[in-house]
């Protein structure tokens, strides 16, 4: 029993990850009906920029956690955010009004490029690089459980900032705009709507999730690797798909029941967490099958 | 606000013919120029560009014999009557730049700075800065005198005549091939081998393009359609003939077998993504699965079963099961679509992956690979083995690569002639309107299955042959960056075309050989590539003649419908 308890929490706070991710995918997708594949590169790209920053921070305020955590923060969410934009303009934009295969290829392309950029030019970027230990140390005990306070940070910030997104499409005017552009960008564009901003923001709001995500991917695992990308964006996209794309409630969702598959599926699947991995791909193919739009989403519209 | 390209083009008119003059004498001119002001450290940069000026005008070699080509080619083009003169010129323009830049970024990145390329020591050498301005000049001339659409040759010949001109055109290209995988020497031989190697694609990458422009390699593909047996027993005479040509050592052989069997599995791929219009984002895993199992029932030595068939059994048995799980990957066709199935077969990609990786019903031998995959062996001569022909010496590994030589012609038998039947064109349909195919009374879903299991079978019948001749069989050959790879080469090529594909394979497998300076930076440049071209030449280097809807903007290239040789439309 306290075995599928603790696996329950190791799911959540694997989850909560996830659906940091989930949220740039399915944000994107909902606008510009793009999968960046891209989007797990910009989450690990911001881990070595929260990385980077710490490196290169002077010896007297790495040993204050108070000062170099949130400055990770903000190097890893910087760096994720320009490498996003630059990717929309460079690489998106102008294929906006090309046939649906080339941005997808784009995408393919973009992230091998961002994964060799980081392994060619990044020191030592070849081998497992170990987080500076910045993050609160120690576990939150709840009866038989532990659960360590890097992961209940996640778990806070993740359901934290998917709230204060959510609050802010539904509330703002710009999350008016975006929903507009999502809706109809033709219409959206004769209501005054600018889509190129739109449509940069939601990158933006999506790099910065995923930069969150990408420092405390280090703080939780204590190192970071560049396939770490991939792995997870697949994990994050799975969830987005299972959510319903374009559902910002639908992503987070899924991307807390793609945990819970995790790790149940590596302690009781046969095969153990050697097909983890697996069952996560089977659950995405059963879902796409069965349910295309996904657990929240609209069935998908005839397009043209 | 911004000039529009028509402006632009009145601007330049009147310079076009100065222009292109101007740059072709400067191309010709750059060529007897000194290129580099010290020899390098790893010795003289080649073909006498160092310190040389004119030291030998009429024996100039390797980039500046180009140049020179180049830079006669420019101004025959811009005075003699040429069809779509603008585009000629254009190309050749972007070949002089594209020579010119290369030599010159080497040289300054080798030298250590704009020294060695401008003057240094009271020594000048602006050969590629005379060079990279030609270039300019000329593709601005070609903007000056216009872009019209490739020539369009209506001439009619004789049938010798036209044997005689596929022919030679067929040689050139064997010419060109053994040229290319010889140029800069092999392996670590020349420490320039990578940029002379580049320098070359860009001289014949413009020659191409040119020839292009004219309409004359359209021409050879309507004579070539038009002859089709002919032209195809020549091009395998070709092919066949490559190993007595100067690239015939094991090294190449070795090479070129690779080549043949990515580009048997890019075929495959390309009746998928090019004719039914499915992304298949995990195809790699079929040729995968044609690997294994032959390896399994070939008697290899850490096969799980003991069952050693005789090679084509083994082979056939592969094919049928990566068809199988070509079906079964293909099933979800049923229901899902576009970028949602790309996803679904994705992630069928990576089920494989995980599970030949853990070794599943311990027929993958995990990370260990199945070593000892035994050689393949005809008349008591092993595959690998050195042939002697009557007189004549031919490399080892000559036999893969005839085997798979016919591979790639087997593959492409069977590629040409489904995409010229019943079910072709009801892929076709597919690809370009589903519903509307639907409506036509074809049964998608079931052409659909069809098409994911003929290209598996493809790629499980390479497979097969792969597991042969590098005798291990490992599933590290197999990940997702390999099924990127030849969805690249796919669509590099141009998707649904035949020579695309066989062209894409070879760009995409022989520029690691040859760029091995670059190691580091292959994969990132790869992704880089696929990114340009997408955004630039979505259609792919040698486009269908069907018009890409998928891909292709209305009128870009290719062809219309009403256009395509009689064959092609009955």
């Amino acid at each position: 029993m306290s075995v599928l308890l603790q696996q329950l929490a190791n799911g959540v706070v694997q989850g909560a990850l996830i659906a940091l991710i989930a949220l740039g995918y399915t944000m994107v997708y909902g606008i510009i009906q793009l999968i960046n594949f891209a989007h797990g590169e910009v989450f690990m790209v911001s881990s070595y920029g929260g990385l980077a920053t710490f490196t290169l921070l002077p010896d007297d305020l790495k040993k204050s956690p108070a000062v170099a955590l949130p400055l990770m923060f903000l190097g890893g969410i910087l760096v994720a955010v320009v490498v996003a934009v630059v990717m929309e303009r460079f690489a998106y934009r102008p294929l906006r009004n090309a046939p649906r295969l080339a941005p997808l290829i784009t995408a393919l392309g973009v992230s091998v490029f961002l994964q060799e950029a980081v392994r060619v030019w990044y020191p030592d970027a070849t081998s497992n690089l170990p987080y500076p230990k910045v993050f609160p140390t120690g576990s939150l005990a709840l009866g038989p459980i532990s659960v360590p306070w890097t992961g209940v940070l996640l778990v806070v910030l993740s359901v934290g900032l998917s709230i204060l997104l959510q609050t802010y499409i539904n509330r703002s005017r710009m999350g008016r705009a975006m929903r507009a552009t999502a809706q109809d960008p033709d219409t959206a564009k004769l209501m005054g709507i600018n889509p190129d901003r739109v449509i940069v923001l939601t990158f933006v709001f999506g790099a910065v999730l995923a930069g969150v995500a990408g420092v405390m991917f280090g703080g939780y695992l204590n190192n970071i690797n560049i396939d770490m990308g991939f792995q997870n964006g697949i994990f994050a996209f799975t969830a987005a798909v299972l959510g319903g794309v374009g559902s910002i409630r639908g992503a987070v969702i899924g991307a807390f029941i793609i945990g819970l598959i995790k790790t149940l599926a590596g302690q009781y699947m046969p095969g153990g967490t050697q097909y983890d991995y697996v069952w996560i791909f089977v659950v995405l193919i059963l879902v796409l099958v069965f349910r295309p739009q996904g657990l929240f989403g609209e069935p998908e519209r005839v397009r043209a | 606000m911004t000039t529009t390209a028509a402006e632009k083009r009145s601007a330049l008119a009147p310079l076009g013919k100065p222009f292109a003059a101007v740059g072709g004498v400067l191309s010709i001119v750059a060529a007897m120029l000194p290129w580099v002001t010290f020899p390098l450290n790893d010795g003289n940069w080649p073909d006498k560009s160092t310190l040389s000026f004119f030291d030998a005008p009429f024996a100039l070699t390797g980039f500046r014999w180009h140049m020179l080509v180049l830079g006669v080619l420019v101004l025959v083009a811009a005075f003699a009557p040429t069809p779509s003169k603008g585009r000629v010129v254009r190309a050749l323009g972007w070949g002089v730049l594209s020579v010119a830049a290369i030599n010159g970024i080497y040289l300054v990145v080798k030298g250590g700075g704009f020294g060695a390329i401008t003057a240094y020591k009271d020594v000048v050498a602006f050969g590629s800065i005379a060079g990279v301005v030609a270039g300019v000049l000329v593709i601005l001339a070609g903007y000056g005198i216009g872009i019209e659409p490739p020539g369009n040759w209506r001439i009619k010949l004789s049938t010798p005549v036209a044997y005689l001109v596929l022919l030679v055109s067929f040689g050139a290209v064997l010419y060109a091939v053994s040229a290319m995988l010889t140029t800069g020497g092999v392996g670590a031989g020349n420490p320039y081998a990578g940029a002379i190697f580049l320098s070359f694609l860009g001289f014949a990458g413009g020659l191409l393009a040119a020839l292009n422009g004219i309409g004359y390699t359209k021409w050879i593909s309507h004579l070539s359609e038009e002859h089709r047996v002919f032209s195809v027993i020549v091009l395998l005479a070709c092919a066949l003939l490559l190993p007595f040509t100067d690239a015939g050592n094991e090294y190449w052989m070795t090479v070129a077998a690779n080549i043949g069997i990515y580009a048997a599995t890019a075929i495959g791929l390309n009746i998928v993504v090019g004719l039914a219009g499915l992304l298949d984002l995990g195809y790699v895993a079929f040729m995968g699965i044609g690997a294994l199992v032959a390896a399994n029932f070939s008697g290899a030595a850490a096969a799980n079963f003991g069952i050693d068939l005789p090679f084509p059994v083994a082979a056939v048995i592969a094919a049928v099961v990566a068809g199988i799980f070509g079906a079964i990957v293909g099933s979800p066709t049923l229901r899902v679509r576009g970028d949602y199935l790309a996803i679904v077969t994705l992630a069928f990609g990576e089920i494989f992956t995980r599970s030949a990786q853990n070794n599943i019903g311990g027929m993958t031998n995990g990370s260990n690979a199945i070593p000892g995959v035994p050689q393949l062996s005809l008349f008591g001569t092993e595959f690998n083995k050195q042939l002697t022909l009557g007189s004549v010496k031919l490399p080892a590994g000559v036999l893969y690569y005839v085997l798979i030589v016919l591979l790639v012609a087997a593959t492409m038998t069977v590629f040409a002639n489904l995409k010229f039947s019943r079910i072709g064109r009801a892929w076709i349909a597919i690809r370009e309107d589903e519903d509307a195919a639907r409506a036509m009374g074809i049964r998608t879903g079931k052409m659909k299955i069809l098409a994911f299991l003929i290209g598996a079978m493809l790629a499980g019948l390479a497979g097969a042959v792969f597991a042969h001749k590098n005798g291990t069989v490992s599933y590290e050959s197999f990940k997702f960056l390999e099924s990127i790879t030849l969805l690249a080469a796919v669509i590099l090529g141009g998707m649904g075309s035949i020579p695309g594909a066989v062209l894409g394979a070879a760009l995409l497998f022989v520029l690691p050989e040859k760029l091995r300076d670059f190691e580091d930076y292959r994969l990132m440049i790869f992704g880089l590539a696929l990114v340009l071209i997408m955004r630039f030449r979505p259609q792919g280097l040698i486009p269908d003649a069907h018009r890409r809807a998928e891909l292709a903007d209305e009128n870009v290239d290719g062809t219309h419908v009403d256009e395509l040789p009689k064959e092609a439309k009955a």
